[in-house]
């Protein structure tokens, strides 16, 4: 008896052990990485891929016809299901563009028998319909509806999909020609964003409103779990032959020599993706440092920690030497800004219908301007490595002015108190500011930082509310529904030109739109859509100039800080998570390093 | 009962009340003096980040330069108002409910009450309240609305225990027997002997309320124009990190002191107050 027992606890361990050893196997085998987003995303709808992370998700769950390369700076567009760049006409109306025979959609129910079906120039088609389809309620319409011809028309008359749009076509299965009302050089921009993300329309006829949360792409990802602490991906088997050239993406050998042994592998490198969201500063470096996160956009609170303080003048980053066996660093100027918008629908500090009470509430905007220190803000929250700057036009685009007035950014409470006396403002008549944001220590912090501000210029503190909310997109709801007047707002550029960043006080795209502020010019309508298309040159420099001039003089916002990303990713990580106008398309490139996970010597 | 037994029995009894008076006092003491201190208020941003331990800043600055111990002072005023305005409104609602139900025991008024605090009871507390202070975030008192909403369920139940067991005595008896109005015997004659009963758990919603009040604002569901040990606390997270420690240690030892003192003052209530306790 004894002799069989034994047999039988052998064997049944020499099972157990076997299976073990195969679970090892495939746990080694598996290429799984890791990233931390700040923010978790509302919807993984491109329709609503507004926000960064947003965004970082649709350009991995789906196809666009163009991306960025993935190190070429200044930015450089590429092919992505598209075969080449567009052929443009020479009127530069009309653009054809081929996509890639032989891409597929992942499987999923909503295709006959399970498996994805091909994806032809009509999905592509279908999409762009689509952001302009009221009833999606989508964010990237602004990107297309004056740039498509017969795209705003097709969309006023209903939304059928039926019918044709003028300037979308599909001449043949893998041809797309767009048709523009006027020539606009940066049209190729808008083919690259989150919102341009192909969409099969099995999928939104089949899920509705739940396809937020059910996407069904072609890119080099499918979702294989998500919810608010974070989601999944895992490889697309049905992802078409793509592989990586250090070459082909603005890489060279010498720069990047982890990357370059990566050379020929096809894409996506890593088989499992797994996004963390993790709001907290503290939160996020913890999980960096414990080896539960590769990469992580480095807390600006926390840089002084992270950071040595003998960098030249701020222009150059280091890691503290305890950090630099274990990580690396890339540090880039934000590709945005951010600043603090006053709401001008808002009477009590907007516009008014009265003009004596408009002129106050100009001088009301312009005190509180004058009593917001940016050096403070820069040091307290970025430990001074931004770059503080005038205007709406931030430093990263060509047209940046370093010449324009620094006036508006100038910390002057004295001036305020002054300006506010002038125009009959006191304790009692000075209206209450209604300042939202997203809650974290960081937001309430700037919150108390402006509210400070304030009470050193006379501004009663019971008249200065916080209006916190629990996650970003309550925020952006809020916005949406303008119950806000006072709004602190960061924006991410979506490509390297300065009307990206213009466009948000273009009065057609106010709230639900970018142009948060409501602001409401016709000079300064007309001006930009004058300047948006025009191509690089001494006119349209001049042009961005008097915009960015208007908005200054209007006030609406207080303007601006373009910081400096800090990325930091641990050296058993091969990838540069570098995500400024590329979003996270990084992702497809991000990989382990071999040979035992041990990094290569930089 | 051994004389050792008993000795001990005695110093709990008059020790730890004792001992919570004397930190509760010296909570008050620091509060007032903190109070008549020239202090900067606790809004003034100032670029004396993260300054030492001075005459000017008896606690330091944080962060944003503001006085640490203005601060600290703010909220703790704030967190007693809290604590004192729940404990009054929860107790009144629980004590109104109780008696109510306990009189009216068995009948449908009892069922009704019985229900709604089982309801409120099945819902797992913090959540309530977060959900509830996060809902109702516009209103100014919205936090101290959502625990009171949610922290008269036990002092209900506790005082309908205590109306049923009381009703059946005979100096209750006698008084209906003379034709006392109920609202006349349950305010005149049941509710001074719920009275132990009472303020041990008016004590315990004291404690709840501001700890409740701690992890919403450490969560930043806190009141909006306000200073809170929990914005402290949480404000500190980053602090701490880089060696600045006075703004998570002046928030936690004020909190330690209202809680400890308050927990040792219900303790000895709570002993005083049940038979089974009594000394030999």
């Amino acid at each position: 008896m004894l002799p069989r027992t034994l047999c039988l606890i052998v064997l049944g361990t020499s099972l157990l052990w076997g299976c073990d050893k195969n679970a090892d196997s495939e746990a080694t085998t598996e290429v799984v990485f890791r990233h931390a987003l700040e923010d978790s995303p509302i919807s993984l709808d491109p329709a609503h891929a507004a926000t960064v992370s947003a965004k970082f998700l649709a350009v991995n769950l789906y196809d666009t016809l163009y991306r960025y390369k993935y190190l070429a700076r200044p930015y450089e567009l590429v092919p992505n299901l598209a075969t080449s760049l567009p052929q443009i006409s020479t009127d530069g109306l009309e653009y054809t563009i081929q996509i890639q025979a032989g891409t597929y959609f992942q499987d999923d129910p909503v295709f006959i028998n399970g498996s994805g079906r091909e994806v032809t120039a009509a999905d592509f088609i279908y999409s762009i319909k689509r952001q302009l389809d009221p009833q999606t309620r989508a964010q990237g319409a602004w990107l297309w509806v004056d740039n498509i011809a017969g795209l705003k028309a097709w969309s006023e008359a209903g939304a059928d999909y039926r019918l044709p749009v003028s300037g979308l076509q599909a001449p043949s299965r893998y041809a797309i020609k767009i048709t523009l009302n006027h020539a606009n050089p940066y049209f190729t921009h808008s083919l690259a964003q989150g919102f341009a993300a192909i969409v099969p329309v099995e999928a939104i006829s089949k899920w509705g409103r739940e396809f937020s949360s059910r996407p069904v792409g072609s890119g080099p990802f499918q979702l294989a779990s998500f919810n608010t602490s974070q989601a999944v991906l895992v490889r697309n088997k049905n992802y078409r032959e793509d592989f990586f050239s250090l070459e082909s993406e603005g890489g060279i050998q010498e720069n990047h020599p982890r990357l370059a042994s990566n050379n020929g592998q096809k894409l996506p490198l890593s088989d499992r993706i797994e996004l963390l969201f993790i709001k907290d500063d503290v939160a996020r470096w913890n999980a960096l440092e414990s080896d539960a996160v590769d990469s992580i956009l480095a807390p600006a609170t926390l840089l002084t920690q992270i950071l040595t303080t003998d960098s030249e003048a701020n222009t150059r980053f280091k890691l503290k030497p305890a950090l630099t066996e274990k990580y690396e660093l890339l540090a880039a100027r934000e590709a945005g800004f951010v600043r603090i918008n006053f709401n001008m629908d808002d009477a009590n500090i907007g516009y008014s219908t009265d003009p004596e009470r408009n002129q106050a509430n100009l001088a009301l905007r312009c005190a509180i301007r004058k009593s917001y220190n940016w050096k403070a803000r820069n040091q307290i929250f970025s430990q001074g490595s931004g770059q503080v700057f005038a205007g709406i036009i931030p430093p990263i685009v060509y047209e940046f002015d370093p010449e324009f007035s620094p006036e508006s950014i100038r910390h002057d409470p004295s001036g305020a108190r002054e300006l506010l006396r002038q125009h009959g403002w006191n304790a009692d008549n000075l209206p209450m500011l209604t300042y939202g944001y997203s809650v974290s220590v960081t937001q309430n912090q700037m919150f108390e930082q402006f509210r400070g501000f304030l009470i050193e210029i006379g501004y009663p503190a019971e008249k200065i509310q916080a209006r916190k909310f629990a996650n970003f997109g309550d925020f952006l709801r809020a916005l949406h529904e303008n119950n806000l007047n006072t709004i602190p707002s960061g924006w991410e550029m979506d490509y390297p030109d300065a009307s990206d960043t213009l466009q948000l006080y273009y009065g057609p795209n106010r709230t639900p739109g970018s142009n948060n502020a409501n602001f409401n010019n016709p000079e300064y309508d007309r001006l930009f859509r004058k300047a948006r298309y025009m191509p690089q040159s001494p006119e349209r420099t001049t042009t961005l100039a008097q915009l960015n001039q208007i908005v200054t003089d209007a006030c609406v916002t207080i303007s601006g800080l373009a910081r400096t990303r800090i990325f930091i990713w641990n050296k058993r990580a091969n990838v540069i998570p570098d995500r400024a106008f590329t979003g996270g398309y990084f992702l497809r490139f991000a990989t382990l390093n071999t040979a035992g996970n041990k990094p290569e010597s930089p | 009962m051994t004389a050792s037994l008993k000795s001990a029995k005695f110093s709990s009894r008059y020790k730890l009340p004792a001992l919570g008076t004397l930190i509760f006092i010296g909570f008050i003491g620091i509060l007032l003096t903190l109070a008549v201190y020239p202090l900067a208020e606790w809004q003034t941003i100032s670029p004396d980040r993260f300054a030492g331990i001075s005459l000017e800043h008896p606690l330091g600055t944080n962060a944003l330069g503001q006085d640490i111990a203005s601060r600290a002072e703010k909220a703790s005023w704030h967190s007693l108002r809290i604590g004192f305005l729940v404990a009054l409104c929860a107790g009144l609602l629980g004590v109104s409910l109780g008696l109510l139900s306990g009189w009216y025991a068995g009948r449908w008024p009892d069922t009704v009450i019985l229900w709604l605090t089982g309801v409120m009871e099945a819902i797992p507390f913090y959540l309530f309240v977060a959900a509830l202070a996060y809902a109702l975030r516009q209103f100014n008192w919205s936090m101290e609305l959502a625990m009171v909403i949610t922290f008269w369920t036990t002092m209900a139940r506790l005082i309908r225990a205590e109306v049923i067991r009381l009703k059946q005595r005979d100096f209750i008896l006698s008084a209906r027997a003379i034709g006392l109005s109920p609202g006349r015997t349950l305010t005149a004659h049941i509710l001074p002997n719920t009275l132990p009963v009472l303020l041990v758990q008016l004590s315990m919603i004291f404690i709840a309320a501001i700890k409740a009040e701690v992890i919403l604002s450490f969560l930043g569901l806190g009141n909006n124009s306000n200073i809170s040990w929990g914005q402290m606390i949480s404000e500190s997270t980053h602090e701490v990190i880089s060696g600045h420690y006075m703004n998570f240690v002046s928030a936690s030892i004020l909190l330690f002191m209202l809680i400890y003192s308050i927990s040792l003052i219900t303790d000895s209530l709570q002993t005083r107050s049940d038979p089974r306790q009594g000394i030999a």
